[in-house]
């Protein structure tokens, strides 16, 4: 089992390479890169000055002039072909510089780090209420499968399931910022958040994250809670919960000694993809409350087409997918003594 | 056509499930009256009975105001006819449709500007938007919009992944290898940024917009029927055909295919709530089709840029709410009556 492991491990690199050449390419060959943002602010400065003495712009309003712009091209390696800046921007990347952004000058690393906690917040925050709330509920739902209880929390479920959780943000931004004035309209914290004790900082941050935490909440709940009931329901109907209940025990130690601790097996095959979730985050709800996280970053960077950052956060968020994976595989391994890879 | 007895039985167990069946009848019904939008929200009239003759506007050509002894050439607006005829009283009249509204008219005022509140004396029932349209009218024509999109782009995916996925399934090693790879690399390249770089070239059409989805949308379908292919190829049906020298095309297309059907149907309703959702998602952020189509995602955006105006979003919710509720409500439906495993219950 272990050379399967080292093998994955191995894998992770041929793909890495893929997904990242792939991206730089793309990157390589779109319009409105960094240097077409420069000429174009460029325009806008001499446009603002009213044309301006500088002459360096004359034919067809091009305002840098074309050694100006080669210099650009050399700074930002757009003069080599893609395969060696490629290789370059690698080397770089195995040496742990993931360049600098193009549209505020600073590391790209930093800024990514400036992200996390923020992310990480909102991801453990929102995973252990989904485990604390889903395994309960799945139990219960499938001990008392079709009776009233178990419909009614089905629809409620069900409809929160049917509804993307960006969706659900807006609403409830609506309702509960917009119309009654109960919660903040977004970010983390308040302005003066410098100024609280403790207690109170505490209390700022839970009350800027109760709505988007909600709406974070939403989008695995169903899943998670009905893979708990249908894999119980499953156990429950087994021969050796019967078998158990015959010699004698109790169906409450049937339930919870045996069949939950197996139903809890394919819980735990997902529980290695969280690692990526609760990093990068989704960038919609962040959208939608304003948060400045990974998510945010990266739907702004793309939209402003800032390069390094987008290979950095591609870099960051693909190794964390693939890491993931393997670790599902080992948390499988780990939970079930039966399932051997090959 | 004969349905084997094990189609029909499975049919006549999503019947008797009454959530999904319901779901089924409602969306049915609203796919069918969205495709007769022009009859029930539109700013021309159903009936027009003008000096003994009778006019049907709503799909006939354009109809100049002249006809009906207005003073211009562009076409009528038959709000205003109706209340001209009815001031006139010489037997003259015309036949709205319940909301006389089409979803690219501005209703502008002099004294006000737009969003307008729900009003019944205007005939905006849920209101207007911030340009003043009728956010009924845009909630129709965008659901009609929406599911047709959905749909389109569930029969695209679907018959990419089916295919590539149980060729995978069925030839397994090296093949199965390399397009795992692929795909690996192809699910990790961000999908928002593919979308983001194109509409910057081109303005995305409808189709266009399928086809990029497209691109990226075929990837789960391909790994759930790799896995039942893997599954399938083991069975004896599979090596008896093969035995009597079945073509791999023949064993996939007429065996293995027919065989993950089930797969395939409990999926479907799924992705065709996944593909509206991801338009709106798109038209929210700005990159999914152009306006001023009448979309549900910009009407979530205008409804979150301006708060104070609740209806918007109201409104919009409500129509996702219904919509994707029902569409899964079948999903579900499907999935139980599909299922042979009927659970039985600890007594």
């Amino acid at each position: 089992m272990t050379a399967y492991f080292i093998r994955r491990l191995l894998l992770i690199v041929p793909t890495f390479i893929g997904i990242t050449v792939l991206v730089f390419i793309i990157t390589r060959f779109v319009p409105g890169g960094p240097i077409e943002r420069m000429i174009a602010q460029a325009q806008q400065m001499q446009a603002r000055m009213g044309g301006g003495p500088s002459s360096a712009g004359e034919q067809g309003g091009q305002p840098l002039s074309e050694e100006q712009i080669e210099i650009l091209r050399k700074y930002y390696g757009f003069d080599k072909p893609v395969l060696v800046s490629y290789w370059q921007w690698l080397s770089r990347v195995l040496r742990g510089d993931l360049g600098v952004s193009t549209r505020y000058y600073d590391p790209v690393w930093e800024m990514i780090r400036d992200r996390i906690p923020i992310s990480l917040l909102f991801g453990v925050v929102s995973l252990v209420l989904i485990y604390g709330i889903c395994i309960p509920l799945g139990i219960a739902k499938a001990i008392k499968h079709r009776t009233a209880f178990d419909n009614a929390t089905s629809v409620l479920v069900f409809a929160g399931y049917a509804v993307p959780g960006w969706v659900v943000g807006v609403l409830l931004l609506v309702l509960f910022a917009g119309v009654w004035d109960i919660f903040p309209l977004g970010g983390v914290v308040s302005e003066d958040f410098e100024t609280f004790s403790l207690g109170q900082k505490l209390a700022d941050v839970a009350w800027h994250m109760a709505l988007p935490i909600f709406s974070y909440v939403l989008g695995s709940f169903t899943v998670m809670t009905f893979l708990v009931k249908n894999t119980l329901m499953d156990n429950l109907a087994a021969d050796y919960v019967r078998t158990a209940i015959a010699k004698g025990l109790s169906f409450r130690k049937a339930v919870f000694r045996h069949a939950l601790r197996n139903s809890l097996i394919p819980v735990a095959t997902s529980f290695g993809n969280n690692i990526s979730i609760i990093l990068s985050g989704s960038f919609l709800i962040e959208k939608v409350f304003n948060i400045d996280g990974m998510g945010l970053l990266g739907y702004e960077s793309v939209v402003e087409r800032d390069y390094p950052v987008v290979l950095g956060i591609l870099v960051i968020s693909s190794l964390l997918f693939m890491i993931g994976n393997i670790l599902s595989d080992i948390c499988v391994a780990l939970v079930d003594p039966r399932v051997k890879f090959e | 056509m004969k349905l084997n007895p094990q189609t029909i039985k499975k049919l006549q167990r999503f019947r008797s499930i009454r959530r999904g069946y319901y779901s089924l009848v409602i969306f049915c019904l609203m796919v069918i009256l969205s495709l007769g939008a022009e009859l029930l929200v539109n700013s021309r009239a159903l009936v027009v009975r003008y000096q003994g003759k009778t006019y049907f506007p709503t799909y006939a050509q354009v109809i100049p105001g002249r006809t009906f002894g207005l003073d211009y050439d562009y076409e009528t607006n038959y709000r205003q006819l109706a209340e001209r005829f009815c001031k006139a009283g010489r037997g003259d009249w015309v036949l709205m449709p319940p909301v006389p509204w089409n979803p690219y008219e501005n209703d502008l005022r002099l004294d006000r500007y737009p969003p307008f509140p729900p009003s019944i004396r205007d005939r905006h029932y849920l209101g207007t938007d911030t340009m003043g349209r009728d956010i009924v009218a845009r909630l129709v024509y965008g659901f009609r919009i929406a599911i047709f999109f959905a749909l389109a782009l569930l029969a695209v995916n679907f018959s990419i992944g089916v295919s590539i996925g149980s060729a995978m399934g069925y030839w397994g090693g090296r093949f199965d290898l390399v397009f795992q790879r692929i795909i690996e690399i192809w699910s990790n390249v961000p999908f928002l940024y593919v979308i983001i770089i194109i509409s910057s070239i081109v303005v995305p059409s409808f189709f266009m917009l399928i086809v990029i989805m497209a691109l990226f949308g075929w990837i789960g379908i391909t790994w759930t029927i790799r896995t039942t292919a893997y599954k399938e190829r083991a069975r004896e049906y599979v090596l008896a055909a093969r035995a009597m020298g079945a073509s791999d095309m023949r064993i996939i297309f007429r065996h293995i295919i027919p065989n993950t059907m089930a797969i395939i149907v409990t999926f479907a309703p799924f992705a065709v709530s996944g593909g509206i959702v991801a338009l709106t998602s798109l038209d929210y952020l700005g990159f999914g089709l152009p306006p001023p189509t009448p979309s549900w995602g910009e009407l979530l955006q205008q409804g979150w840029a301006n708060l104070e105006a609740w209806w918007i979003v109201a409104s919009v919710i409500g129509a996702m709410v219904v919509t994707l509720l029902t569409v899964t409500f079948i999903g579900e439906a499907v999935r139980e009556a599909f299922d042979p495993r009927m659970y039985t219950i600890y007594e």
